[in-house]
């Protein structure tokens, strides 16, 4: 597959990273070799192959039973009456 | 014989007997570590609360209370795995200033067998390479030889215990991260069975793939280990069966097959002493034979398709908004914060980021991720079917002999293909171990070992069968 | 004629788990201090693995059920990868049916309203996320938002139906029968504020489809889509061209506006949460729900039928659980069930306050009136005590206050007049004022009817008109 400067850079918006020029140079080329190696799975037999996926029966999930968590699960300090300041939304 | 040269066994009956206290131990180690770290850093954070734990440990002992099989043991923990009350960076800027408010299970699950966190290991950024290059916190550099990568990412873990910091390590495999390292630093490091070893408190990098496993530098001091951390965690879905127990054993007349494919694209230096490795197993009175997988093939791209797949998603929780490192949210729009703050991942971690996003786009997960799940089905039938007339397959752990730092760092493809053999195990959820297989030119050269799914018993017969014949040296100079 | 269809997007909140859908913080986090209902598992820590809630599974599978939707062997959960601000994963962990069905429910039909029914296209569990609150409220000058997570990873029952409506009164009615079934259910207390959301979908004579988001209550549902049929006929009309795109209800101002921040659907990525397994729910899965799922409106409605009440009058109740249960309990104080519901349904809904209701979530907001004191009207009307004319206007005396009929019967000397010479003291009062109609009556048995009404005047209606007549008539014969 052909990978472009745009794929990479809306691929960066929707990760949310800064890309500076050089490294949206740089991981195009980069990732269009990636791609390309993993383009390899196209030659696998694989029409009715179901996929991995681990089990868990219905009767062994999670009872519904509360716990309160003992301790401050919050690390930053930018807080204010007990809400988390986050950035702007405008 | 200085303490810190003990293995877990050792350390456990010294200070169970009070031949020696923990503490004298612990603080023997302690320098040990200040000696050796300036040329290893194999650390991100020593555990300043180490000596006082071993206090209690001598405590509990004089006071003729129970303290674990692993009474005093020092272990490292690599820095992805979640250590209450001491920072957890995963080699990161992102978590710069990461305190758990937790323990991982496995981490509850040692110091409730009486081992002491010793510290916390260097690894690549999230555990995304093979050399422990991408760390914010400096390379690792090999003890052997300190110009050449000690293998990742579990890097500061397999150093950490080649370089006696510590008796034994926890690491993280998701394709070879344990095996990796312990092979460049010829000790022994195992990935268990996917779903035998709790992954609560293992900052997930490829959730489907990984596994915490222990390094020591015997078989023997991995069994108890394993047996420590080993079983069904209720925090855990994915962990499956109840607790199990494994020994050491002479176990005679193991089918091993050696797989054709992983002797093929190796180093002739290192095939050649894979095929002695056949040999050795073989004057134990194991029936060898040559076998093939074919599906090594594509073994790969399903891997890095997969890996790089989870990791976009499980890194986007970095934010920076409920923990990380400081930067004030005040006065940014959110969108421009978020792209600012995880600019600050590495280059590996972006470049995965991204790769995995680009996998998982509109029209593209039929064609790579679904595909790269439905490899793991096939790769798994046709191991399957190999284990009816093979208890092990063997092969070389790495295609190639530890490399200079900074050899391989431009060319992440390049990187890539050095695992090769590893991602077999974590692509089939199947238990695979390194254990050392000797040197060439003085470079450690390690021996995989793999069976079915909970056949942990078995690889670690074989491993211990072979550890034992072959008698590869102990210890590098530092 | 440009026809148009919608669909509807409802989403539940589930109030009816103890815990969240991953994690062992409670489900109920209203009014608790910001943060305070958290763990590291719903903030997102790393490291943390959700922990699958069974008794959401459950609920999520009675809701299907109850909608008529298939329930595969095997469910799963994927997720749905996008950043913002309250979603601490930026992820979130959702169902997914295009590659494999892995949500609970699919291609159920529901009947609502006189014969009219809507296809189901699936029911799906995922989680909530945090809240976003603005510093004074503001979001243009506020510097930063407040988050707070305790909302973050409740459960939620999702809701899709095929784009089956063409009538916006039909959205109105369709709500108001799956907020029924889903508080039958005891899924969802729908009178929470915030645990009912819905997402609409609108295309005007087979154009583009454009999508609603953003509607907090169910009332304002039809309001949406009224103002969005109409802007689009608008448009069309002016040969403007009607986008595909995804905008926003406006509370405030009560119309709809262009939104564009966050990601749009081929952007999600999705794919398999590989920390749940595949859930196996097994052939037991069902058969076990239906054996334990409480008694839905339509079972309930044939039930009131049973009782003797009139199929529009069990309609109005079991609408509405609230009434439904207020009705039942009514009748357990004093059985007279087709009395009774005639009370609810036809005079105290008239007490209903609209806009309290709304407010307050609450058929009976701001009203005391509770079951007992309906039965015992009831049951004075039943007995003859009062008249019906009497029992409406204690009805509106009792209804704020909640005091019992009964006593404020006696108080008032609402009741009927029993004592005969009381009765026979008005009648010789009216016989000495009336003399042309006495005279006539004598002539003309027709016109005793006008005496009577007077003597029912002066008594302000507390004669028993049967009583009277006959008093009356032996009067006459005296005269
Ligand atoms: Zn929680």
């Amino acid at each position: 597959m052909m990978v472009t400067k745009e794929q990479v850079k809306h691929l960066g918006w929707l990760a949310r990273i800064e890309l500076s020029d050089a490294e949206l140079e740089r991981y195009t080329e980069q990732i269009e070799g990636i791609v390309k190696y993993l383009d390899k799975l196209d030659a696998m037999p694989l029409q009715q192959v179901k996929p991995i996926a681990t089990r868990k029966k219905f009767a062994d999930l999670r009872p519904d039973e509360p716990a309160e968590f003992e301790g401050d699960a919050l690390g930053t300090k930018y807080r204010k009456d007990g809400f988390v300041k986050g950035p702007r939304m405008a | 014989m200085p303490l810190y040269t003990l293995g877990a066994g050792q350390v456990a009956a010294g200070v169970k007997s009070r031949e020696f206290s923990a503490e004298e131990y612990i603080q023997q180690l302690l320098e040990r570590i200040e000696k050796v770290e300036p040329k290893v850093n194999a650390f991100v954070t020593i555990n300043k609360g180490a000596i006082e734990h071993a206090r209690t440990i001598d405590k509990k002992i004089r006071d003729g209370e129970q303290a674990g099989p692993l009474a005093g043991v020092a272990v490292s923990i690599k820095d992805n795995i979640c250590t209450k009350g001491i920072r957890t960076t995963c080699a990161s800027r992102m978590l710069e200033s990461f305190v758990p408010p937790y323990d991982a299970t496995v981490v509850t699950r040692l110091q409730d067998a009486g081992a002491i966190v010793i510290g916390k290991a260097n690894l690549d950024e999230f555990a995304m390479g093979s050399t422990t290059e991408f760390s914010r916190y400096g390379t690792t550099r090999n003890p052997w030889d300190i110009s050449r990568v000690p293998g990742g990412s579990s890097g500061g873990s397999a150093a950490s215990v080649a370089a006696q910091e510590c008796a034994a390590s926890l690491g993280s495999d998701a394709g070879g991260s344990v095996r990796c390292p312990a092979s460049f630093c010829s000790v022994v490091g195992m990935k268990p069975t996917y779903g035998l070893i709790s992954r609560y408190g293992l900052v997930s990098y490829a959730n489907s793939l990984e596994q915490v496993g222990p390094i020591g530098r015997t078989v023997s001091d991995v069994v108890s280990v394993l047996n420590a951390i080993a079983g069904a965690d209720e925090n855990d879905h994915t962990t499956v069966g109840g607790k199990p127990v494994y020994t050491l054993q002479e176990r005679k007349g193991l089918r091993v097959g050696l797989v054709r494919e992983f002797i093929e694209d190796t180093d002739p230096a290192v095939a050649k002493m894979i095929l002695r490795a056949m040999d050795t197993l073989e004057g134990q009175g194991c029936k060898c034979k040559e076998t093939s997988l074919e599906s090594v093939a594509y073994a790969l791209a399903s891997y890095y398709t997969i890996a790089t797949a989870e990791a976009s998603s499980n890194l986007a929780r970095y934010d920076n908004v409920r923990y990380g490192f400081d930067m004030s949210p005040e006065g940014y729009e959110w969108n421009s914060y978020f792209a600012k703050a995880r600019s600050s991942f590495g280059e590996e971690a972006k470049r995965r980021i991204i790769t995995g996003s680009y996998v998982l786009s509109s029209g593209y997960y039929g064609k790579y991720y679904l595909k790269a799940q439905q490899a793991r089905s096939l790769l798994k039938d046709e191991l399957k079917a190999l284990f009816k007339s093979c208890d092990v397959l063997i092969g070389p752990t790495m295609p190639i002999l530890p490399f200079k730092i900074g050899e391989k760092i431009d060319d992440p493809l390049k990187m890539y293909l050095v695992d090769i053999d590893t991602v077999i195990a974590n692509l089939a959820g199947m238990p695979a171990i390194s254990v050392p297989a000797g040197f060439v030119d003085g470079l450690p050269v390690g021996l995989q070992l793999m069976a079915d799914e909970f056949q942990e018993q078995t690889i670690l017969d074989a491993a211990y069968l072979f550890e034992q014949a072959a008698n590869v040296r102990g210890s590098p100079e530092l | 004629m440009m026809e148009q269809k919608m669909g509807l997007e409802i989403h539940c909140q589930v109030t009816g788990t103890k815990s969240k859908l991953f994690c062992k913080c409670r489900c109920d986090y209203r009014g608790k201090a910001p943060n305070a209902n958290t763990c590291p598992t719903c903030l997102g820590l790393p490291g943390t693995l959700p922990l699958l809630n069974q008794k959401a599974v459950e609920f999520a599978g009675m809701t299907s059920i109850a909608l008529g939707c298939k329930v595969p062997d095997e469910i799963a959960f994927y997720r749905k990868n996008y950043f913002y601000p309250d979603l601490p994963k930026n992820f979130q962990l959702t169902q997914y049916n295009a590659y494999d069905i892995t949500s609970i429910g699919v291609e159920g039909g529901l009947e609502y309203g006189d014969g009219k029914s809507v296809r189901i296209r699936r029911v799906q569990l995922e989680e909530d996320p945090g809240r976003l609150v603005y510093d004074g409220g503001n979001m243009e000058t506020s510097v930063y938002a407040l988050i707070d997570y305790n909302r973050a990873g409740v459960p939620l029952v999702e809701i899709v139906t095929e784009p089956d409506f063409v009538d916006p009164k039909e959205i109105r009615l369709f709500l108001d029968k799956i907020t029924s079934i889903v508080e039958h259910l005891g899924l969802c207390g729908t009178k929470l504020e915030g645990s009912v959301r819905c997402d609409a979908n609108v295309s005007v004579g087979g154009g583009k489809r454009v999508e609603i988001k953003n509607v907090g209550s169910f009332a304002d549902v039809e309001k949406a889509v009224r103002y969005e049929i109409t802007r689009q006929k608008t448009m069309t009309s002016r040969d403007l061209e009607v986008r595909s795109e995804t905008r926003h209800w406006d509370d405030a101002r009560k119309v709809t506006k262009e939104s564009r921040t966050k990601e749009e659907e081929q952007d999600y990525r999705y794919f398999p949460e590989p920390d749940i397994p595949t859930v196996v729910l097994g052939s037991e899965f069902v058969s076990s729900a239906q054996r334990s799922m409480p008694e839905l409106p339509d079972a309930r409605k044939v039930r009131f039928v049973k009782h003797g009440l009139s199929a529009h009058v069990a309609q109005v109740l079991i609408n509405n659980k609230e009434l439904a249960d207020f009705f039942e309990s009514a009748i357990k104080f004093y059985s007279s069930p087709k009395e009774i519901a005639n009370w609810i349904v036809t005079d105290l809904m008239s007490f209903v306050d609209e806009r309290q209701k709304e407010q307050e979530r609450s058929m009976f907001a701001g009203l005391k009136v509770g079951p007992e004191h309906i039965a015992d009207l009831a049951k004075l009307v039943d007995q003859d005590t009062i008249n019906r004319a009497t029992a409406k206007q204690i009805l509106g005396l009792i209804v704020r206050p909640g005091e019992m009929p009964s006593q404020v019967a006696h108080k008032t000397h609402a009741g009927k007049i029993d004592d005969v010479s009381e009765l026979a003291q008005t009648i010789d009062s009216v016989f000495e004022t009336e003399h042309a109609a006495v005279q006539d009556a004598t002539l003309n048995p027709n016109a005793i009817n006008f005496l009577l009404g007077k003597v029912m005047q002066a008594t302000k209606g507390r004669a028993d008109p049967k009583a009277a007549l006959e008093m009356i008539q032996k009067k006459l014969k005296e005269v």
